[in-house]
């Protein structure tokens, strides 16, 4: 695996630069129940296909932000900024 | 109170670069602006001929750098890859929030700063094969077309996270994690020498590290 | 040494003669030669023992792409001999034959083997007693294998460099649709690289007559801008990334534009005994010739089944081999090459084939028959040049994500459906010829430089040329074997032979990719050049699959060879120092790796040091902590939702200790917080936790878009903490700040010059003493040090390293984060309630996780322990439950000379995490018998600490 990914501020750089932080979830507000929580901490949608997913420029200017990208190709279809 | 103690101060012992260990052997140094600074490391010229026609690397590493957050003109826009010159000193935009100032570009009008002088190691590479030294240990495109003197690049350089900047047509600048000044020192000048360069005191790079309010010359 | 008469094309220069040795004699061949050939001129023949069978290997490719002349080189063995020059003083030895090459014991596998060979044996044969494996093993092993590695090298003995190169275009093969396609590619200003395997661009070129056509092209190329990168292979397509190795430089090709034109390779002729030395590929043959000046036989029959086997045969006439016949599959043998064979007197033989080889050590006859049988016919010979079709080299761009189709017409698969960004050219595309092959060079360049904006005007005008004119050559489809007797191999790398595939199918490894593992056919070191073709045609003729069904297995990367020094790199590590870390190491510290940085473990005398610590003081550099500034108006409000206690009601100058939890509650990370002014936090966490705190508050600052910003200070400060009931004495010395009980209390921060440095002081203490964290720029961190160093020198005062502040955490049970917790621990099972503020206002992370569980009892509890008998249990120590199974586990353990006892702690299960419990350790199998002390082992009030 060695794909490229385009951060939004620094431009292409190569996947390796790059922290993963798992697939875009929705944290429960108020106060969730043990199986909200745990669907919350636990379970993911796992999908074989395009997938909202957090990146940390590690090693680049450190902001997170958000890509597309499809599981089974790797191919990205694009990045946004956060905040 | 404030975080004061991230700032070299003056009046108190010489300030030491996190490259010592491997930069200041058989160096001559002298002290400038409360850092002990490399002049040379005994043959002026030599390291003047070197940079000149293959690849000299200096410790930098007392250039000011600081990081600038909040709003304001001076943080400019990273999707361009370009520092901008401020003062005696660039301007080098990460987030449209962040920026990291480099030398000494003087009081930002607006956001807060703080200094990072310390927490980061500088490299300056100068000569023709400077590009080459880099392509050694760095993924990062350092091609003209596509980062023009003043260009300026996050990312990976010998498997750590770092900056790039492109301070004219063959001079860069590292910067990096001081803690990692031992080992970049040494990846440095293991990939400079064998492409026939040398590392260089100030006296044979000030010519070669334009200041960014001069014209930005091709080197000899 | 005996040489053809020179030609204009060879590449040897003759009035430069040098010496090597092979096998202890010398050899003389000339500059430019490679092994093979100086030793071909020499006339030896055998050059290795066959993988299995032990088999004697003559040459097959002439180019360095087969296995059948590998040899161990000045102590590296794996050097194919075809293609690697000759040097004056090289000392080259066969590999895979004892004694000799010429007698090699190992070849009664070849008569005597029959069913301990047959595939799949290791499987069938040594499974069974199971306890002998590790004999059969020993033997396999002494067995099995080419060439032995040396146990050790010298220091840095293979120097890699690695360089990274950005271009437009990267052109793979410098033939002649190479070097076109780089030149009109770079003519239209693109930025190229190519590489090529040889020592000189042109391909086929540069043996078939072509080499000034070669040369000028490569003129052109340079001229144009090209960087031609020479006896530099392409080893795999990783995705938009290409690694080109040239002797010990790998350079990492990152291109915007691919260009295939890896050319093809000859393809050989499965029959029986078609290994023996004398068989070799037409191509080869007459490289030997053309390039070396080198006889490759003396008496030659050619068998092809396309019009190169016939040039070729051509050539060998021209070079004064006597041809006695060819062997032409095809009936009818077409016009102008046959024509002139005929009228050089050599016989063609339409719709032959060889059935058998001939000869014991070498080829002495050859037996062409057609292939269904009938017409046999015995021709001696001692060699045998064969043309089996050319088989394009895919490899690289079936791995970059291509696919290939059976054309029929040639005999050959060829590239379809080439991935964004790749172009293929020459015979990877299905132009075999020269003129179109140059042409399709052309084509592919222009497009490539169109796809990246640089057009060229007459771009359509060349494709709709091109496109009309694709030869079709005429090819004989290779009869899947032919001939019955002696062993017909499909892959003469791994001595797969048709008998090993047919079985394999037989036992129902139909599919190609089954029967490859089952096999290893394809799986030797040319990495199936020469045997996925005739493998994938044996298949389909087994199974009655048509070859585009059976279609091709992709090659893994390296498609060419690497030695590993390559792929290792450069030998530094990235290692994090602190600014302290010269003195370290004057003081004679052992330093060792923690995490990624370089730290002190102890300066030569862990119990003394730890002494010090209690009786006068020491200083340990503690510069590896965490330390980020959080500031901003509502830093605050951040650090109140990450922590599950209270921090915005932290008095500027107080210090909070806190840990940081997940949204499960677990435990992540803890430090300690100072706050600084109204908005600005000075954090600290772990030393490995630096980077992933970072991290965390990042994430969670971007996702809750609040005014605050994070910054990672931790490589820009020195920290150094003095601790010791001297220590007030020790600072009194460098330092005007009042550091009394009344003036600094506990828990308090100031900002005071020490030894001149403008510094932070943390009143905190990890290591239970009476202590202060100073901070201050690690440019001035060494300053600091020698200042408190002297300072302290006359009170006793030592510098201690990480082991000694293990045992003195452990004595005061302080955690540490990662080892003394898991990916379990919540702040109820760490035994750290107390920090959890539940009635705090904000939604902290963690919190619902840890209001489901208030009240609760937690399944383990953090507790420590003191061992009666004086043995050290391991940390990972199982603490046995009352049934005697495992139930808990020991996280640290040390003895403690303070203490006098072995101390440690450990999770013990609910019911034992009661001071004065007797518990169980089992340190594999040894028992050792502790008691819970809940309490710290010392200064248990804390009145040492805040003294």
């Amino acid at each position: 695996m060695s794909f490229l990914l385009t951060c939004p501020h620094c431009g292409v750089r190569e996947v390796t630069d790059f922290g993963y932080g798992g697939e875009v979830t929705k944290r429960p507000t108020g106060s969730p129940d043990r199986r909200e929580l745990n669907t919350y901490n636990y379970f993911r949608r796992n999908v074989a296909g395009v997938q909202r997913e957090w990146w940390y420029h590690r090693s680049g200017c450190r902001a997170w932000f958000i890509a597309e990208r499809d599981t089974t190709t790797n191919e990205v279809h694009k990045t946004e900024a956060v905040g | 109170m404030s975080a004061g103690f991230l700032t070299v101060a003056a009046g108190g012992p010489p300030a030491r670069s996190p490259l010592a260990e491997g930069s200041h052997r058989g160096a001559e140094l002298e002290e400038r602006d409360g850092w002990m600074v490399v002049a040379s490391y005994g043959d002026a010229e030599g390291e003047s001929r070197a940079r000149r026609e293959a690849v000299g690397w200096a410790d930098l590493s007392h250039l000011p750098k600081a990081e600038l957050s909040g709003a304001g003109t001076w943080i400019g826009s990273p999707a361009e890859g370009l520092a901008t010159p401020r003062g005696d000193g660039w301007s080098c935009p990460l987030t449209p929030r962040r920026a990291l100032l480099v030398g000494d570009t003087g009081a930002p009008p607006e956001g807060a700063t703080l200094d990072l002088t310390s927490s980061l190691g500088a490299i300056s590479i100068v000569g023709p094969e400077a590009r080459e030294t880099i392509a050694r240990f760095c993924a990062l495109d350092t091609r003209a077309a596509v980062m023009p003197p003043f260009g300026f690049r996050p990312g990976s350089i010998a498997r750590t996270p770092g900056y790039l900047l492109r301070a004219g047509e063959e001079a860069f600048l590292l910067i990096f994690g001081a803690a990692y000044g031992a080992y970049m020192w040494e990846v440095v000048a293991d990939a400079g020498s064998r492409l026939g360069g040398r590392p260089v005191g100030a006296a044979a790079l000030t010519p070669a590290l334009p200041a960014p309010r001069q014209e930005v010359t091709t080197d000899a | 040494m005996s040489r053809l008469a020179a030609t204009p094309g060879e590449r040897i220069d003759r009035s430069r003669p040098l010496g090597f040795s092979f096998d202890g004699k010398p050899v003389t061949g000339y500059e430019g030669d490679t092994i093979v050939s100086a030793l071909y001129a020499d006339g030896r023949r055998v050059f290795s023992r066959s993988f299995k069978y032990h088999r004697p290997r003559g040459e097959l490719c002439g180019c360095g792409q087969c296995a059948n002349s590998l040899v161990d080189v000045d102590g590296s063995p794996g050097v194919r001999a075809c293609g690697e020059p000759a040097r004056a003083g090289m000392t080259v030895t066969h590999l895979n034959a004892w004694p000799s090459l010429e007698h090699d014991v190992m070849s009664a596998t070849d008569r005597f083997g029959g069913r301990f060979t047959q595939v799949g044996f290791y499987y069938k044969t040594f499974i069974r007693p199971r306890r002998l494996w590790p004999v059969y093993e020993k033997v396999l092993r002494r067995a099995a294998g080419l060439g032995r590695l040396r146990e050790r090298q010298d220091e840095r003995e293979w120097e890699t460099e690695y360089r990274r190169r950005h271009c437009d275009v990267l052109v793979i093969g410098g033939g002649v649709a190479g070097l076109a396609a780089a030149v009109r590619a770079a003519e239209l200003g693109a930025d190229v690289v190519l590489c090529d395997e040889d020592v000189e661009p042109g391909g086929a070129l540069l043996f078939e007559g072509g080499q000034e056509r070669a040369r000028e092209l490569a003129d052109q190329a340079r001229a144009a801008g090209v960087e031609v990168l020479t006896r530099a292979a392409a080893i795999g397509t990783f995705d938009d990334l290409v690694p080109v190795v040239q002797g010990s430089v790998l350079h990492q090709v990152r291109a915007a534009r691919t260009i295939v034109a890896a050319g093809a390779i000859q393809q050989p002729l499965v029959f029986g005994d078609n290994d023996l030395p004398g068989i070799m590929l037409s191509g080869g043959a007459r490289r030997l010739g053309a390039l070396y000046g080198v006889a490759p036989g003396k008496a030659a029959v050619v068998a092809t089944v396309d019009d190169r086997g016939l040039d070729d045969a051509l050539a060998l006439v021209a070079m004064g081999v006597e041809v006695r016949a060819v062997a032409d599959l095809r009936p009818e043998v077409p016009g102008g090459p046959a024509a002139r064979l005929r009228e050089a007197g050599v016989e063609v033989l339409g719709g032959l084939t060889p059935v058998r080889g001939h000869g014991r050590r070498a080829l002495e006859a050859v037996t062409v028959a057609r292939p269904r049988g009938g017409g046999e016919r015995r021709i001696d010979c001692d060699l045998l040049a064969v043309s089996a079709g050319a088989a394009p080299a895919l490899s690289l761009a079936l791995q970059g994500g291509a696919r290939a189709a059976y054309d029929g017409a040639r005999a050959a698969f060829r590239l379809t459906d080439l991935p964004a960004g790749m172009f293929a050219a020459g015979a990877a595309a299905g132009f075999d010829d020269r003129e179109s092959a140059e042409r399709s060079g052309l084509l592919a360049g222009a497009e490539a430089a169109a796809s990246l904006g640089r057009h060229h005007p007459r771009l359509r005008e060349e494709q709709v040329r091109l496109g009309g004119e694709r030869p079709e050559p005429l090819v004989a489809t290779p009869p899947a074997w032919a001939g019955e007797g002696g062993k017909a191999f499909v892959d003469l790398d791994e001595d797969v032979t048709v008998k090993d595939v047919k079985q394999a199918v037989a036992e129902g490894f139909e599919s190609l990719e089954l029967s490859k593992r089952y096999t290893t056919v394809t799986m030797g070191p040319s990495q199936g050049r020469f045997s996925q073709l005739p493998s994938a045609r044996l298949i389909a003729a087994e199974t009655g699959l048509d070859l585009e069904t059976v279609g091709l297995t992709t090659a893994r990367p390296p498609w060419t060879s690497v030695p590993l020094g390559v792929l290792a790199g450069r030998p530094f590590e990235a290692a994090k120092r602190s600014p302290v870390h010269a003195r370290h190491r004057e003081l004679g510290a052992s330093v060792r790796w923690a995490g990624d940085w370089m730290r002190a473990y102890d300066y030569g005398d862990a119990e003394a040091e730890t002494r010090a610590v209690h009786e006068a003081a020491g200083i340990i550099d503690v510069s590896t902590l965490g330390k980020l500034i959080v500031r901003g108006p509502e830093a605050g409000e951040l650090l109140d939702r990450l922590y599950p206690n209270r921090i915005s009601n932290l008095a500027p100058g107080r210090i909070r200790y806190g840990v940081l939890l997940t949204d499960a509650a677990r435990i992540t990370d803890d430090g300690t917080i100072c706050r600084l002014d109204e908005e600005t936090f000075y954090v600290t966490t772990t030393s490995s936790g630096a980077g992933a705190v970072e991290q965390w508050f990042t994430w969670w600052l971007a996702d809750w878009g609040l005014d605050a910003t994070v910054t990672d200070v931790t490589q820009g400060l020195a920290a150094i903490n003095v601790a010791g009931p001297r220590v007030r004495e020790v600072l009194a010395r460098v330092t005007d700040l009042d550091v009394g009980k009344e003036a600094f209390p506990y828990l308090d921060a100031k900002q005071a010059k020490v030894g001149g440095v403008e510094c932070l002081l943390l009143r905190i203490g990890f290591v239970g003493e009476l202590g202060y964290e100073i901070h201050c720029a690690g440019a001035h961190g060494q300053a600091l040090w020698d200042a408190l160093a002297d300072a302290g020198a006359e009170l006793g005062v030592r510098p201690f390293g990480l082991e000694p502040q293990r045992v003195l955490r452990l004595e005061k049970q302080h955690i540490i984060v990662g080892q003394d917790t898991d990916s379990e621990s919540t702040p109820y099972v760490a035994a750290m309630p107390w920090i959890v503020k539940l009635d705090k206002e904000q939604e902290f992370i963690g919190r619902w996780a840890l209001e489901q569980r208030r009240g609760e009892a937690p399944p383990l509890e953090l507790v420590g322990f003191r061992c009666a008998d004086g043995k050290v249990p391991a940390e990972g120590s199982v603490v046995l439950g009352d049934d005697g199974t495992p139930a808990g586990e020991v996280t640290s353990a040390r003895f403690s000379a303070k203490v006098d006892a072995v101390i440690g702690m450990a999770r013990v299960p609910n019911e034992l995490a009661a001071d004065g419990a007797r518990i169980s350790i089992s340190d594999g199998g040894q028992r050792i018998e502790a008691v819970v002390t809940k309490e710290p082992f010392f200064d248990p009030e804390g009145e040492v600490l805040r003294g």
